[in-house]
């Protein structure tokens, strides 16, 4: 193997200088060679180039914490404790954000290996949902959530499980409408068909809502400072966002593992005709698996709303691929990876933003993604594919 | 549309074609009386115009300019300004429905079809900066007067600062564009004066919204503050999508920044940016923050933005007249855009101008219609009128020598304005009122 | 061999109504036709064996009974009532266990967690518990490895919980499609041993075997099918001795 490749790398070189041929293409996909005293410099760069490939995507998690490590400590060094906790802070409400659309992107993907593009504006009209919920009866939820402690628990109460029940219903009938007369379809096809369904939605949202943002007023419904850290004022509503997300990831991770729907979610991502063999309602399984994605995208625009007070037409494209990249982070099609993933990728935005310059932030998000699709396609917590039965 | 433009290039000729034709038609009613600088045996008729978005979403913007501007001309004619001659007013429209509101396209058409028409004399116009650089060309071409009550854009006339306009490509023939208004470098003066005199600032943060008005704002607010002794302790650069800005805002804040500048418009995020930032902190923004998009966004943080805009004459003793007149004449305060005494200013600039041309011309207009134009255009280079907004004079530019803005800030839920600033050649801010 | 008379004793194929019946089935897989007018039944307690070579489509005649697959033509009737037009779900649900080809396990579940999902569309917990206890029984090393992920479980034990998660939703019929591929002949044997125990405890079988002197030494009667089509069919003894069979099939 090693002669072999020495020799047609010789050929090659050979061949390049005195007839002027083209280089066989053997040549440059020479192995490491360790006797090669006469290898070529190219040959040489790519051998290299492969072992530093291979040394990456073998320790691509340490990698990562080292770098997300150094950054922060870096932000620490320039800005101080001060800097560094703000930024943290800032980190953790965005990641609990992308957390929560992540996990819709990585459900559908799991259970029928489709990239759901529509599933970044399943959360931005979710936010219009809970902007039209608000603002039923003149804003009377509103008045109730900044009323009194008890009225701002049940303003949660309402405005949660209707805008969660709303979106789920979209997310459900976005599947049966669209994506169910594919599923057994070229996987280019049900792509294609999410993309039409974003661009719908987007028009729709569009039309309807106007092209400026629409502030919701979910804003004032919590306010104040909870604590003041190290010179960091951190507001109930950072905590309200970051629990919320954690909260219900948590659910759904219980959910998933002991309930028999949750099973059968479970079984249905892993062999849909061994599911189906054993009387698992697989079409209505799949339908509970995008209300459950969509629900969770509709608690990220609420808690998106109530942080940012703000919805637009457009706003769930470019967060939407954002809560993709901490999919695939994750690794695609695992739910925990999802919810890791979209913290992770808040703490790269945040302070590769504040080391960079805030213009680098999405386009360090997307080389992230571009990396790990290089080295990692499996993302930090993968599905081994070996143990799929 | 299509057939429009298609068509521009040939009206244009037509335009010049025609002028040449029949050139001394209108003003040859010259030279019988010949008393040297007598008015009152100046006969003819010219024609001024004004060139704004009237229709569409810029309702708001034209209409009371282009009623002082009217109300100009009527006065000047009771008043017989121009002797035995008179003038006609025509009003043109930029706005379209396709663009629903200022039209590029559009306002190149009228500035054609005004060049082609030998009474012209000078137009006041455009609104629009972008609309201003498809018109100024065409002027350029047929050496017709274009006075700006509102275009504040430095490339229009100084080269090399804006990273979007040609300077040079602008003016293919003679240079007839004025303005009544200062440009965005003033306003970057005017906005570092008010953050390190009036609110007393040494350290700033600039952000911007990657795009031409809001880099260039910034640019040049960083320059003056900078001159003004203040450091700029950071800065970012933030697409026009950004929504969460927390990140520069704490970066701000561990840096020590008293204040945050935004250099770009309230759908870029400058009203977002005001309701991420603790309220104990200022923004400093410019025109493109001072709407009502900027109020809706900031929400419960509105109050403490600090904004220049529009130089707000309403206050200054010598607007009172023009102010009073206007309502008698319309039943309208004129107050609620602040551009509608500079459309006054700008069209009494240009009578005052025609005006110059004739004492010089023995009291009659030159019999060459370009001549004519060309004449207009020195006499306005040498103008100095006192306007309702100031003395009114034109640099070497065509650029305002007495630029102003005002400073904004959120007074309940409206924008209220404060001081009147003004800046010299050499940059000095002055408060005007 | 021992289960010979105990499959005697079941219920005669002519006699009653048969618990599984196909009638003149065709199944096309876009232009590829793989199966021509199949008929077969399979009486109540009967094991029966579906022998063939490889592609003859037999995974494709039980895929078909199951749902999994639709036929273009023909007819499949469980207990006298059409269950062709139904989903793959409901025919589990009336009573279709199937153990797939490959057995098709749900890797990255716990083996307890497969086992329930047999038994999903199943509300009477006590029945449910009780078959548990009867699978741990069958198979006592499903038992051991009940905690274990089983896609780490080895070939043979695959299997078991294979055909342990088709007995959780207690079938009438259970489909089992080449249980002993990959296992030792040891091994087969025990499987084979409680594959006759099942059919004893009242479940009828439809068995799908390569090694079919096995096949029909278990089973009382045999179809053998040849691309696509029933090629003779009858009562095990009489197939173990057409010559044909004995030349294609037993290699003698
Ligand atoms: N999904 C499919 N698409 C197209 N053709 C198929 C498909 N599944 C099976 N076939 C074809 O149908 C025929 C029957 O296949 P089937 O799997 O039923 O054979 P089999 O008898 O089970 O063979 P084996 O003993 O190898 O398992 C084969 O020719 C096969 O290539
Ligand atoms: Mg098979």
């Amino acid at each position: 193997m090693s002669d072999e490749t020495t020799a047609s790398a010789a050929r090659a070189t050979a061949g390049a200088i005195g007839h002027g041929t083209l280089v066989d293409p053997r040549g440059l996909s020479a192995r490491t060679d360790r006797a090669g005293t006469t290898r070529p410099a190219v040959v040489r760069t790519l051998a290299f180039l492969r072992k530093l490939y291979g040394l990456v995507q073998r320790y691509f998690p340490q990698f990562l914490i080292a770098g997300i490590a150094f950054a922060i400590l870096k932000v620490y060094a320039n800005g101080g404790l001060t800097l560094m906790g703000a930024q943290i802070k800032n980190a953790l409400v965005l990641g609990a954000i992308y957390a929560l659309v992540a996990i819709g992107y990585t459900m559908v993907y799991g259970i029928i290996e489709l990239i759901n593009f529509a599933h970044g504006d399943v959360f931005t009209l979710s936010g219009f949902y809970a902007f039209v919920i608000a603002g039923l009866s003149g804003g009377a939820i509103g008045s109730l959530a900044t009323h009194s402690g008890i009225g701002l628990l049940l303003a949660l109460l309402i405005i949660f499980p209707t805008t969660m029940v709303a979106a789920g219903f979209t997310g459900v009938v976005i599947e049966r409408v669209a994506y169910r007369r594919l599923r057994d379809a070229p996987r280019l096809a049900p792509l294609i068909t999410a993309i039409g369904v974003s661009f719908l939605l987007e028009g729709l949202m569009l039309v309807i809502f106007g092209a400026d943002n629409r502030p919701t007023k979910l804003s004032s419904w919590i306010t104040g400072r909870a604590v003041r850290v190290a010179g960091v004022d951190v507001n109930w509503k950072d905590i309200f966002v970051v629990a919320t997300a954690l909260g219900l990831m948590f659910s759904l991770g219980a959910f998933v593992r002991i309930t028999t729907l949750g099973k059968a979610m479970r079984a249905t991502a892993q062999d849909r005709s061994a599911s189906l063999l054993s009387g698992i309602n697989v079409n209505r399984t799949i339908s509970a698996t995008f209300f459950i994605g969509s629900a969770l995208a509709a608690a990220g625009a609420i808690v998106y709303s109530i942080n940012y007070d703000l919805i637009q037409w457009n706003l769930g494209y470019q967060l939407g691929i954002i809560a993709f990249t901490a999919a695939v982070l994750g690794g695609i099609g695992n739910i925990v990876g999802a919810g890791v993933g979209g913290f992770i990728i808040g703490v790269i935005s945040v302070f590769g933003g504040q080391l960079a310059g805030g213009e680098w932030s999405n386009s360090l998000v997307f080389a992230i993604l571009v990396i790990i699709l290089t080295f990692r396609p499996v993302g930090l917590f993968g599905v081994d594919v070996t143990t799929r039965a | 549309m299509i057939l429009t433009k298609r068509l521009l290039p040939v009206v244009g000729v037509m335009g010049i074609a025609a002028l040449s034709a029949c050139g001394t038609s209108s003003t040859s009613s010259s030279s019988s009386g010949g008393g040297g600088g007598n008015l009152a045996s100046c006969q003819g008729t010219f024609t001024v115009a004004t060139d704004l978005p009237l229709t569409g979403g810029d309702a708001t913007d034209g209409p009371p300019v282009e009623k002082a501007a009217h109300l100009a001309v009527t006065q000047a004619l009771a008043n017989k300004t121009l002797g035995g001659c008179t003038l006609k007013y025509v009003s043109k429209d930029d706005a379209t429905v396709l663009k629903n509101g200022h039209d590029p396209a559009q306002g190149a058409a009228n500035i054609t079809a005004l060049s082609g028409d030998s009474s012209v004399v000078g137009v006041v116009g455009p609104f629009n900066s972008s609309v201003a650089v498809a018109e100024i060309p065409i002027a350029s071409q047929n050496h017709l007067p274009l006075i700006s009550p509102a275009n504040t854009n430095p490339g229009l006339t100084q080269a090399g600062t804006s990273a979007s306009i040609d300077t040079n490509s602008l003016y293919p023939g003679v240079h007839s564009y004025f303005r009544t208004i200062g440009t965005d470098i003033t306003q970057g003066e005017i906005l570092a004066y008010v953050a390190t005199k009036e609110l007393n600032f040494t350290k700033a943060y600039a952000i911007d919204d990657q795009e031409t008005y809001g880099k260039g704002l910034s640019t040049f607010f960083q320059k003056s503050f900078t001159a003004d002794g203040g450091t700029i302790v950071g800065t970012a650069s933030l697409p026009g999508t950004t929504k969460q800005f927390q990140t520069q805002v704490a970066d701000a804040q561990s840096k020590g920044a008293q204040v945050i500048f935004f250099g770009g418009t309230s759908g870029n995020g400058c009203g977002i940016l005001r309701s991420q930032m603790p309220a104990s902190i200022p923004e400093l923004g410019g025109d493109g923050c001072q709407d009502n998009k900027f109020i809706t966004d900031a929400a419960s943080n509105a109050a403490g933005a600090q904004v220049t805009s529009a130089p707000d004459a309403s206050k200054l003793p010598t607007a009172t007249k023009f102010y009073s007149d206007f309502k008698s004449t319309y039943n309208e305060d004129g107050t609620e855009s602040p551009y509608t005494p500079y459309g006054f200013d700008g069209m009494n600039a240009l009578i005052q101008a025609i005006k110059a041309v004739l004492t010089a011309n023995n009291g009659q207009p030159p019999t060459d219609p370009m001549t004519f134009r060309d004449s207009v255009a020195q006499q306005l280079h040498k103008l100095n009128y006192p306007g309702a907004t100031g003395t009114v004079a034109f640099d070497k530019n065509g650029d305002t020598t007495q630029p102003g803005f005002s400073l904004y800030t959120i007074n309940g839920t409206a924008w209220a304005p404060k001081q009147l600033l003004t800046a010299d050649a050499s940059g000095k801010v002055t408060v005007a009122s | 061999m021992t289960g010979t008379a105990a499959v005697l004793t079941g219920a005669d194929a002519g006699s009653g109504m048969p618990v599984l019946e196909l009638r003149e089935v065709d199944v096309l897989y876009g232009r590829v036709q793989a199966l021509r007018g199949v008929s077969l039944t399979v009486g109540a307690g009967e094991i029966v064996a579906l022998i063939g070579s490889n592609g003859a489509g037999k995974t494709t005649t039980l895929r078909t009974i199951s749902g999994l697959v639709r036929p273009s033509k023909g007819s499949i009737l469980l207990r006298g009532q059409p269950i062709h037009t139904l989903g793959a779900e409901k025919i589990a649900r009336l009573g279709v266990g199937h153990a797939p080809e490959g057995r098709r396990l749900f890797g990255r579940m716990t083996v307890r967690e497969n086992l329930d999902m047999g038994a999903y569309s199943r509300k009477d917990r006590a029945g449910v518990r009780s078959d548990f206890e009867r699978v741990y029984e069958l198979f006592p090393r499903v038992k051991e490895r009940s905690g274990q992920l089983a896609g780490s479980l080895s070939g043979g034990e695959q299997q078991m919980v294979a055909i342990g998660r088709a007995m959780m939703a207690r079938p009438t019929v259970l489909l089992l499609d080449e249980p002993s591929l990959g296992l030792a002949p040891i091994v087969v044997e025990n499987l084979f041993a409680v594959i006759r125990e099942i059919n004893q405890g009242g479940t009828t079988v439809l068995l799908i075997e390569q090694n079919a002197l096995l096949a029909l030494n278990t089973a009382r009667r045999g179809y053998v099918l040849e691309v696509g089509e029933v090629a003779t069919s009858g009562p095990s003894q009489e197939l173990l001795r057409s010559p044909e069979v004995q030349r294609a099939y037993l290699g003698m």
